[in-house]
């Protein structure tokens, strides 16, 4: 059982546009956008399978690959390439085998790559997506689909009921074996027995045995059907009546509540962050028994600066913030923010609830507020965000919760 | 009576094919491999294609690869001599897999089954 991993064939989405992440998407694919300071979305997914002893991983990427790519040749190659005993990472674009369109959904993804598992012949697939974050031991999963004896097995966790319209909702027997799929039930979802105010929501983790997954996009590949796990095949294999269960989310993040965000609106993307900045986080980056690992190139330490001037307005300070290596606060204020490598705050400048990505610049005397500046972006002297919503609107995209979000590169004057 | 394409390298197999699946009512298309079949399905959609896959060149996964491709549902029985392409995952897109044999009771009766789910033949 301790090798439960090596005979099974890791398989990271990775393609996802991220449509409703723009503008933070516009040059990346959403499992490479920034988050936390110095992590990208991937880094979660990947600390899992590196904390969970994966050994044999594809990555499928497609859209915008680049910083992507990037990212996981310098940062994680390292911790999985050993191919010589059996462990590897191998980073997948799109083959075209089947056919010459993208991939059409999560199934197609797989089936277009089925070249791939008659290479590898693993006993059984685990497969994830790249852009969730939360903290989870696949190893335990699989145990529980051996055990089991499933064809299929589906992470699941507790949800309140108002949230199963965005969700897949399963209906489980007391063993935990899935009698009902619905994908994105608009009315009546299946609650938990006895709970009657939750229900279990997929997390889009799923456990195959080789055979059954590539009988089931085999077929799937010849219907007209949106090739995709919640809506297809899943709700197929458990009408069908086959051995498929749902496995409770054990959360290695080891708080109250269980951790799991699709981190899919800017909103979301802004709460999650936000999150890390208070003294109590939901989220735990401290853990040493389930470290979240990342690249990121060496920098200097942060510092801070001008309080020897004696001018106290000039006194550089960060509170309740995330500060990166590299980062110079030089003058300015920063509350609540996070703020990844090379970013400078100026003189004078104040920084509140923000996120201010690689190398930003705030500019003296500049108003921050409530805002994401994506990589790169000088913020000119004086200049107001995030305090004149009408301006802002002008200027650039604001979420529904009024979050401003400062495009990669945008040149201001 | 379905539109059936044979595809085969071997001369006397498709000569064999064509008579014993005329017999049958079929009328029947040969090629001689996987370039030739999707050269003629280019202009063609056949009821079903009958297809070997150890040939010179392209072999048969390859040429379901690419019908698939260009039209899912096309319905696809492999014929071939060996068995051991059953396990090969590339061939589990195909309709049915028949092993080569020296009468036809097996692949005719493929056939019939294969274009009763599509809602052709009786």
């Amino acid at each position: 059982m301790e090798n439960i991993l090596r005979d099974t064939l890791t398989i990271i989405l990775a393609g996802g546009q991220g449509e409703r992440l723009y503008p933070l998407t516009r040059d990346r694919a959403k499992p490479a956008v920034p988050f936390g300071g110095i992590y990208r979305i991937i880094d979660f997914t990947l600390s899992n399978c590196l904390n969970s002893g994966c050994a044999r991983i594809y990555v499928l990427t497609q859209y915008k690959s680049f910083s992507l790519d990037r990212h996981l040749v310098l940062g994680w190659s390292q911790f999985f390439n050993s191919p010589e005993i059996g462990r590897y990472m191998h980073i997948l674009p799109p083959q075209m085998r089947t056919g010459t369109s993208w991939y059409l959904g999560t199934a197609d993804a797989i089936y277009q790559n089925i070249y791939t598992l008659e290479r590898e012949r693993p006993k059984r697939v685990l497969i994830l997506a790249g852009d969730h974050i939360y903290k989870m031991d696949y190893a335990e999963m699989a145990r529980c689909h051996v055990e089991n004896n499933a064809a299929l097995t589906v992470a699941c966790m507790p949800v309140e009921k108002d949230r199963a319209n965005q969700l897949g909702i399963l209906r489980v027997d007391p063993k935990y074996q899935i009698t009902g799929f619905q994908e994105k039930p608009k009315e009546n979802p299946a609650t938990i027995p006895g709970d009657p105010d939750r229900c279990l929501a997929s997390m889009g983790i799923y456990i195959f045995e080789t055979d059954d997954l590539v009988r089931r996009i085999s077929q799937d590949a010849r219907k007209n059907s949106e090739h995709d796990f919640g809506k297809n095949i899943i709700p197929d294999m458990v009408e069908q009546g086959e051995k498929v269960f749902g496995y409770l989310f054990k959360d290695e993040n080891k708080k109250d509540t269980p951790y799991w965000r699709d981190v899919g609106t800017l909103d979301g993307y802004y709460e999650a962050n936000m999150d890390l900045v208070s003294v109590n986080p939901q989220f735990n980056l401290y853990d040493r028994d389930w470290p979240i690992r990342t690249y990121q190139e060496q920098f200097p330490p942060a510092k801070f600066v001008f309080a020897e001037s004696g001018d106290v307005a000039r006194r550089g300070a960060a509170h309740d913030s995330l500060v990166s290596s590299g980062a110079i606060v030089s003058g300015g204020q920063v509350m609540r923010s996070i703020l990844s490598p090379q970013v400078r705050v100026n003189s004078f400048a104040v920084v509140e609830d923000s996120i201010l990505m690689e190398g930003v610049n705030i500019g003296r005397h500049a108003k921050v507020r409530r805002a994401i500046i994506d990589k790169g972006v000088r913020i000119p002297e004086g200049t107001t965000i995030g305090h004149d919503p009408e301006s802002d609107r002008r200027r650039f995209i604001v979420t529904q919760k009024g979050v401003v979000v400062v495009p990669k590169e945008m040149a201001l004057e | 009576m379905a539109k059936l394409l044979v595809v085969d390298d071997d001369k006397n197999l498709r000569l064999l094919y064509e008579q014993e699946l005329s017999d049958e009512g079929h009328q029947i298309t040969l090629a001689d491999s996987g370039p030739a079949a999707l050269d003629y399905l280019k202009g063609q959609r056949p009821d079903l294609v009958i297809l070997d896959i150890s040939m010179p060149g392209m072999d048969g996964i390859e040429a379901l690869g690419k019908i698939l491709a260009k039209d899912k549902s096309m319905p696809v029985i492999l014929n071939t001599a060996y068995s051991t392409y059953k396990d090969n995952f590339m061939t589990w897109s195909a309709d049915a897999y028949v092993v080569k044999s020296g009468d036809l009771t097996e692949l005719k009766a493929k056939i019939r089954e294969v274009l009763k789910s599509r809602g052709l033949g009786n």
